[in-house]
């Protein structure tokens, strides 16, 4: 039954996923086969926002086409988001189940964070209903428990968040008395999940700070009248207007909010009631740390304090865009609310309640119904055009730095219309690309972290040329918005020219044939994330063996 | 009487939600092409308005 819901739900979210192509959208940038390239697998000199889950679809688009991993990845998202939840919940009718799967799975959390591409973070989402789940037969003493919980925290740790959010889950709920050897245990094998992003950070060149303008950029932001602390409260609010369903700016939506709040309200005593002894507080910790955490940059003295720490703090810049915790509040509310329906209905007529659940399993869908379809068509699949392929196989024939140009970190194609997407070409092509990594939010300039790519642009900016800078290949992005001026190519060999890129190469660079292996720091990375993989793979053998372990 | 009453009044609810969800959706499905050039329009439009840059250029990652 769960499972049928599921699907439909992601039948109905992902529905234009079943045209051929791929949906590039912000964040979202997925290739016919990812190279296993330094700069992806532990970057030198940005920070590492996707480590590893670049070097995870590196390895995995080895075996399967970017394409297929993207409706893997986005489907298990949805589907086990939904489960996960219907599943978790502690109830006693099913229909019950189905309101808490419905819930999850139809948030303007998962509806956001899917619009501006994150889909690393939706796998955190979609995994957090497990982690609790497995941390609960942890907390119960379950034999076998431990390697659970990691198969269920792995997909999770693809992303530094998501790594957190799974950490800081385990050690909310795990510890306790007489549990201490699980709980290190757990604690362990998560840190060890966190240790390729950690040791990335440690060693990339970019510093762990990043700029404080990032703050306001990336703080909450109202969807409608109810200002920024409603959106959040309603697991809304994310900083971009463009990745917001239109529905949320509805005017009864704050009230929508306000009966999801009474409902969770009414359900809290049954969930402290059902699960074991003092869980229901942890999951109030953890929900009430996240909504603190996504309303950091919009309550006084704390984007202050924010603003500070994204200055001095390395890693402190996690929490800019704080509305990304807001996973850890969202599960316990749709759980609390799913219960609060189910306590009104308790007392009434089978036929009533069951009519009632109905109703409330379609509130979500019926308050937010532009989540249908990829956003109403947000999400839609294109092909890469033909110059892209032909670039990628001359710039492979003759390996060097690629510099991608006009400057900018996000393009708007036209063969990928109305859509704004990150750069694919570092993960396109197979040799190492500069983009530029500034971000523009409205008017706020939020600058990046990579030191060469600075480099070169105060030196576009005099208007000096590439040739001499080492970097052995351009390509200039047509039919986007901002200007290449021809001073930047002198010098420069056009080797090819199509309709939407072209490629000029600098004979006089020299050819780089590999990154360099010798970086005792890129090691590091992938030792970590080799370690990483050992706790996975030893995990899943200890939980398909299905027998007790010393775990 | 009560019982009849809070069993229509909660199934005309349930049927009210159900058609907005199932109208919404259907909506969604039925123009999301047209409708998402519409909101990139009325984003761009907006953003002019506002003197603000347009959000559909390369170099805006959103707006607020």
């Amino acid at each position: 039954m769960l499972y049928a819901v599921a699907a439909t739900v992601a039948a109905v979210v992902l529905a234009p996923l079943a045209a051929s192509g791929y949906a590039l959208l912000y964040d979202m940038v997925f290739v016919p086969r990812q190279p296993l390239s330094w700069q992806l697998v532990a970057p030198a000199d940005s920070l590492p926002r996707a480590v590893p889950m670049d070097a995870v679809v590196s390895l995995v688009t080895q075996l399967v086409p970017g394409w297929l991993l993207q409706r893997l990845v986005l489907v298990g998202a949805v589907v086990f988001a939904a489960v996960g939840a219907g599943y978790l919940v502690p109830a006693e009718r099913r229909a019950t189940r189905v309101v808490a799967a419905v819930s999850y799975a139809w948030t303007p959390y998962l509806a956001e964070r899917l619009l501006i591409g994150q889909w690393g973070l939706l796998l955190a989402y979609a995994a957090l209903p497990w982690i609790v789940w497995a941390a609960l037969r942890v907390h119960a003493g379950r034999a076998g428990a431990v390697p659970r919980l990691v198969l269920a925290a792995a997909p999770a740790a693809i992303t530094p968040t998501g790594g957190l959010l799974a950490f800081a889950t385990v050690a909310l709920l795990v510890p306790g008395r007489g549990r201490r050897r699980s709980s290190v245990l757990a604690l362990g094998a998560l840190l060890v999940l966190n240790a390729p992003w950690l040791v990335a950070a440690l060693v990339t060149g970019a510093g762990g700070t990043s700029d404080p303008a990032g703050v306001e950029a990336f703080a909450a932001r109202a969807e409608n009248w109810a200002g920024p602390l409603a959106a959040l409260a309603g697991t809304g609010g994310i900083w971009s207007a463009q990745a917001t369903p239109g529905s949320r700016s509805g005017f009864l939506v704050p009230l929508a909010t306000l009966v999801l709040l009474v409902m969770a309200g009414v359900g809290a005593g049954p969930l402290r009631r059902r699960l074991p002894a003092g869980v229901a507080v942890r999951l109030g910790v953890l929900a009430g740390g996240g909504l603190l955490l996504a309303a950091l940059g919009v309550l006084p003295g704390t984007a202050d304090a924010l603003r500070w720490a994204v200055l001095h703090v390395p890693g402190a810049g996690l929490l800019r865009d704080g509305q990304k915790f807001l996973a850890g509040y969202a599960l316990p509310l749709v759980l609390c609310a799913a219960l609060g329906v189910e306590r009104l209905v308790a007392r009434w007529d089978r036929d009533l309640a069951v009519l009632v659940l109905a109703g409330a399993a379609l509130l979500p869908v019926a308050v937010m119904p532009d989540l249908a379809l990829g956003g109403a068509g947000r999400l839609r699949p294109v092909s890469y055009p033909a110059d892209w392929r032909r670039v990628a196989a001359l710039t492979a024939e003759d390996p060097g730095v690629v510099l991608a140009l006009p400057l900018s970190a996000y393009r708007a194609y036209p063969w990928n219309p109305d859509r704004v997407v990150l750069d694919p070409l570092p993960r396109y092509l197979s040799a190492e690309v500069l983009t530029d990594d500034t971000l523009r939010v409205g008017d706020v300039t939020v600058a990046g972290e990579n030191r060469r790519i600075r480099k070169l642009r105060r030196l576009l900016r005099d208007g000096r040329p590439v040739a001499g800078t080492g970097v052995r290949w351009v390509v200039v992005q047509h039919g986007s918005a901002g200007t290449v001026d021809p001073a930047w190519l002198a010098g420069l060999e056009k080797v090819h020219d199509g309709p939407f890129l072209t490629l000029y190469r600098d004979p006089a660079a020299p050819p780089v044939w590999r990154e360099d292996p010798s970086d005792p720091a890129r090691w590091a990375v992938v030792a970590a994330l080799g370690s990483a993989l050992l706790v996975v793979g030893f995990a899943a053998l200890s939980a398909l063996r299905r027998r007790p372990t010393a775990w | 009487m009560r019982k009849a009453l809070t069993l229509l009044v909660s199934g005309l609810v349930a049927a009210l939600l159900g058609v907005l969800a199932l109208g919404g959706v259907a909506a969604a499905a039925t123009s999301s092409a047209e409708e998402a050039k519409d909101a990139a329009k009325s984003a761009r439009e907006a953003a002019q308005k506002a003197g603000k840059p347009d959000p559909f250029t390369p170099e805006i990652y959103g707006t607020r």
